[in-house]
């Protein structure tokens, strides 16, 4: 394919995953890695490179305006990066380990199965009640995990307090696992933490799950790039497109339903997880 | 540090950031995004009027930046005007913006003297800095 046709081709494919990510609150990465890999013929390493970039714009696109209305709480946000930034780093290096043993079919069946697990976790009902208070434990009293901000929909001030830190560092160290390996935010895997574990109110477990994508992306990032599996060419038309989709997304189409987008485009990650794991066991 | 008394079964008291730290961290994502997207866009047009007739699949089979991912290699590349060069310092920017964040959020903990905050957000700071200088390099 000529240079400029896949550079224009590239920021459209950036538009439309920033689009569906601001809206469904999906990283564009769950779209991009496998349309890369499917239609660009992009190896799975420069795809997964590729993933970071997505997440890096949309977290710093959108991340600012969250961080503006003061809905990530970035004491908890902070304090959970030290499980998610370390999973980010071991699923990295595993996944540049991988690529160099010639394992890269193996690492396409995994991201299968990977995209398969945030289907259900997509399609839960997201309760606008807030939670019922539960005790802090110690960890969360002594770092003054507890924050508060004025809820619109509900027209109140709402304040909020962490409760059980430690399952809660467990599934954050596990996502950044996914996250640092595959590419993607593993958003779904973040909120579920900080709203089961953590009890945080809906709205600043989005935010703060936000908030921390970017600082996670950017461990997996780090050692993506500087291990050479970052390419130019194919990131700088996505972080574009991205970012332009991303606001998009953000401020021109706010009255589009969440839950509707993400009905729709559901289909497409099960598809994509389906030609993943088919292709990594050598299937048409 | 000190931490207020709190009755077990009371709301425990909410230690706001001071609300700078909020603008100052909204500033660092919007600047560094729009310096990443102006180096990445400016160069990906340079790129592609530089180098007529190349394919997409020889971009995809040798990454252009593979020459300056060291600091002699960029600077060097930098002096001499290298597109790719510029290219990767646009993905450095990318990559440091959520990074400076950090780098923010340890300043506004140690300015109002959290110290168990702000040793945790400094080793998350060291952590990050271990996966670009060490860990990718080691393994590439």
């Amino acid at each position: 394919m000529d240079l400029a046709l896949f550079v224009v081709l590239i920021i459209l494919l950036g538009i439309a995953a920033g689009l569906v990510g601001s809206l469904t609150g999906l990283g564009g990465g769950v779209v991009v890695i496998p349309l890369l890999i499917v239609f660009f013929g992009a190896s799975v390493p420069i795809a997964i490179g590729t993933g970071f970039v997505t997440i890096l714009a949309t977290s710093s696109a959108t991340g600012a305006a969250y961080v503006r209305d003061r809905l990530s709480d970035i004491r908890i946000g902070m304090f959970l990066e030290i499980a998610t930034v370390p999973g980010a780093l071991v699923g990295a290096t595993a996944t540049v380990l991988i690529t160099h043993a010639n394992l890269e079919s193996a690492l396409l069946v995994a991201f299968g199965i990977v995209l398969f697990a945030i289907i259900p976790g997509s399609l839960a009902r997201r309760h606008i009640e807030l939670p019922t208070p539960q005790p802090q434990d110690a960890r969360s009293r002594y770092l003054g995990l507890t924050g508060s901000y004025h809820d619109n929909a509900l027209d109140q001030d709402v304040t909020y307090q962490a409760a059980r830190t430690t399952p809660a560092m467990g599934v954050m160290f596990g996502a950044g696992v996914v996250s640092g390996m595959f590419g993607i935010g593993g958003g779904v895997f973040k909120v579920l933490a900080l709203e089961r574990f953590l009890n945080l109110p809906m709205k600043v477990s989005t935010a703060t799950s936000n908030f921390m994508i970017g600082v996670t992306a950017a461990a997996g990032a780090g050692v993506m790039l500087a291990a050479g599996y970052v390419n130019p060419i194919v990131a700088a038309p996505v972080a574009i497109g991205t970012s332009l989709g991303a606001y998009l997304g953000s401020r021109v189409l706010p009255g589009l339903r969440n839950r509707t987008v993400r009905l729709l485009f559901l289909p497409v990650v099960a598809a994509l997880a389906i030609e993943m794991v088919l292709r990594g066991f050598g299937l048409p | 540090m000190s931490v207020a008394p709190a009755l077990a079964s009371g709301p425990a008291p909410v230690r706001p950031l001071p609300p700078e730290a909020y603008a100052r961290m909204t500033l660092v994502l919007r600047l560094g995004l729009i310096v990443a997207l102006a180096i990445l866009g400016g160069g990906v047009v340079v790129y592609v009027l530089v180098n007529p007739g190349m394919t997409s699949s020889a971009v995809l089979s040798n990454n252009p930046i593979l020459n300056y991912l060291s600091v002699a290699g960029l600077g060097s590349g930098l002096a001499t005007g290298s597109v790719s060069a510029v290219l990767t310092l646009g993905l450095i920017v990318l990559v440091a913006t959520p990074i400076l964040r950090v780098v923010s959020g340890l300043y506004f903990f140690a300015k109002v003297g959290e110290r168990a905050m702000a040793a945790i957000t400094f080793t998350v700071l060291l952590l990050l800095l271990l996966g670009i200088l060490v860990i990718g390099p080691f393994v590439r």
